[in-house]
């Protein structure tokens, strides 16, 4: 592992390092692989070649990467091309998709199992509980394409944006997930198995660590391209 | 972090008042009250939203400070030697000798340390507390359990920080599912 080393904050990941290295120390990285359609097998193809093949730009992908693997990690602005903003968008609406295609039916399978423990009662409650889940993070989504990410598409020609629709928050996302884990872990009946509820919880809390990464992409490396953008339009 | 509110309880003024200062060029705190005695402050710690009291253990006596206010920090400010009983319920101290910085540095450790007694506590909920979880499943507001119940309704919110704080639940729709799941109400109740 040359290429990866770590310094107080983070590790340092390098434009010539294999995918599967990569890969190898953070597995967590797979995820980003699949929203990104990347192909498989990838062999032992560097970043900097996998970006140039597929048409990303590997700064963007590596700081993808560390927000990933370090929720504390703020990307370094000045590395980023200026065309960043359509694929950062582009990587949020796959984002949307993934947990709308994987993470939360994955959630809702468990469910259907633990539903199948349940008196009739506790199970018309906690459905309706993770139907309004999920019908409000899904809602939460479209509003973000629709009026968030078009808007500032529509920005990048005439260079014009309010800031403030970055500030949608999603600390009411954050609660509900926390409320999901709290459940599961406090709550369910006892004749629920304990590989069930360890199955449900990991798939909870990854669902959760994955949506706080997603907004730290939106607060720390979009809306900075996007002030950098109405910035330059008004020099 | 957010701001936290005080209340200082101290014998003389220019104690009172050169704690105050010291705290608003911190930046962190708001200071709410500012009285001689703690008789004079009680009945005011609710209506002020009081986060943190910081007490003169000269003018503390054990019973005062009741389960009621379990929810706020309590800073001893000791002036003159005090009573190991009392001494219990203080988590963080200043002395009138501490420095300014020290000062700061200390209320902001008291205010974002998990009590001592919310660490070894039971998450057991207590029955009034689950009385009130049982009416804002029902979709009571704060207001209706207060009257339901004919208590105020800042103990209302005392007893629903403590229900989220044991049950890990802060939404509605969670604390309900909660209640269902623990047998608290049944259908009927929804």
């Amino acid at each position: 592992m040359n290429n990866i080393y770590s310094n107080a904050t983070h590790s340092v990941i390098e434009p010539k390092l294999k995918l599967f290295e990569l890969i190898d120390t953070h597995p967590s990285v797979v995820s980003i692989v699949s929203r990104l359609n990347i192909t498989l097998p990838f062999g032992d193809i560097s970043l900097e070649d996998m970006c140039r093949r597929d048409g990303y730009d590997v700064g963007l992908f590596i700081t993808l990467c560390n927000m990933h693997i370090d929720p504390s990690y703020r990307p370094d602005m000045t590395a980023l091309r200026p065309n960043a903003i359509e694929d950062v968008i582009g990587y949020l609406r796959a984002s949307h998709r993934y947990y709308a295609q994987y993470m939360i039916p994955h959630v809702a399978r468990h469910l259907d199992e633990i539903l199948a423990e349940c008196d009739a009662l506790s199970q018309r409650v906690l459905r309706s509980f993770y139907d309004d889940y999920t019908h409000y993070v899904m809602t939460h989504f479209e509003y973000e394409e629709r009026n968030i990410f078009a808007a500032i598409e529509r920005a990048q020609s005439s260079a014009r944006c309010d800031l403030s629709t970055l500030e949608r928050p999603h600390g009411d996302i954050d609660d509900r997930t926390n409320d999901m884990a709290s459940l599961v872990i406090k709550s369910l009946p006892e004749r629920v198995s304990t590989p069930l509820r360890c199955a449900m919880l990991k798939d909870i809390y990854a669902l959760r660590d994955d949506l706080r990464t997603h907004t730290n992409i939106e607060m720390y490396l979009l809306r900075p391209l996007v002030e950098r953008l109405v910035k330059t339009a008004k020099q | 972090m957010r701001r936290y509110r005080v209340a200082i309880v101290a014998p003389a003024a220019i104690i009172g008042e050169g704690i105050a200062t010291i705290l608003r060029r911190g930046g962190e705190a708001d200071v709410v009250l500012i009285e001689r005695s703690l008789g004079d402050i009680l009945p005011r710690l609710r209506g002020a939203d009081v986060d943190m009291l910081i007490v003169d253990t000269a003018l503390l006596r054990t019973t005062e400070l009741g389960e009621e206010y379990s929810d706020i920090v309590v800073v001893a400010l000791q002036t003159s030697l005090y009573d190991a009983e009392v001494a219990r319920r203080m988590t963080h101290a200043i002395t009138l000798y501490t420095a300014e910085e020290d000062i700061l540095r200390t209320l902001s450790q008291a205010i974002d340390a998990p009590s001592e007694a919310s660490a070894h506590e039971s998450h057991e909920l207590s029955d009034r507390e689950r009385d009130v979880l049982i009416l804002v499943a029902k979709g009571f507001t704060n207001k209706e359990i207060a009257s339901e119940l004919s208590i105020s309704p800042h103990t209302v919110i005392s007893h629903r920080k403590n229900i989220v704080h044991k049950t890990g639940i802060r939404s509605v729709a969670g604390l309900t599912v909660y209640a269902v799941l623990n047998k608290l109400i049944d259908s009927e109740q929804l």
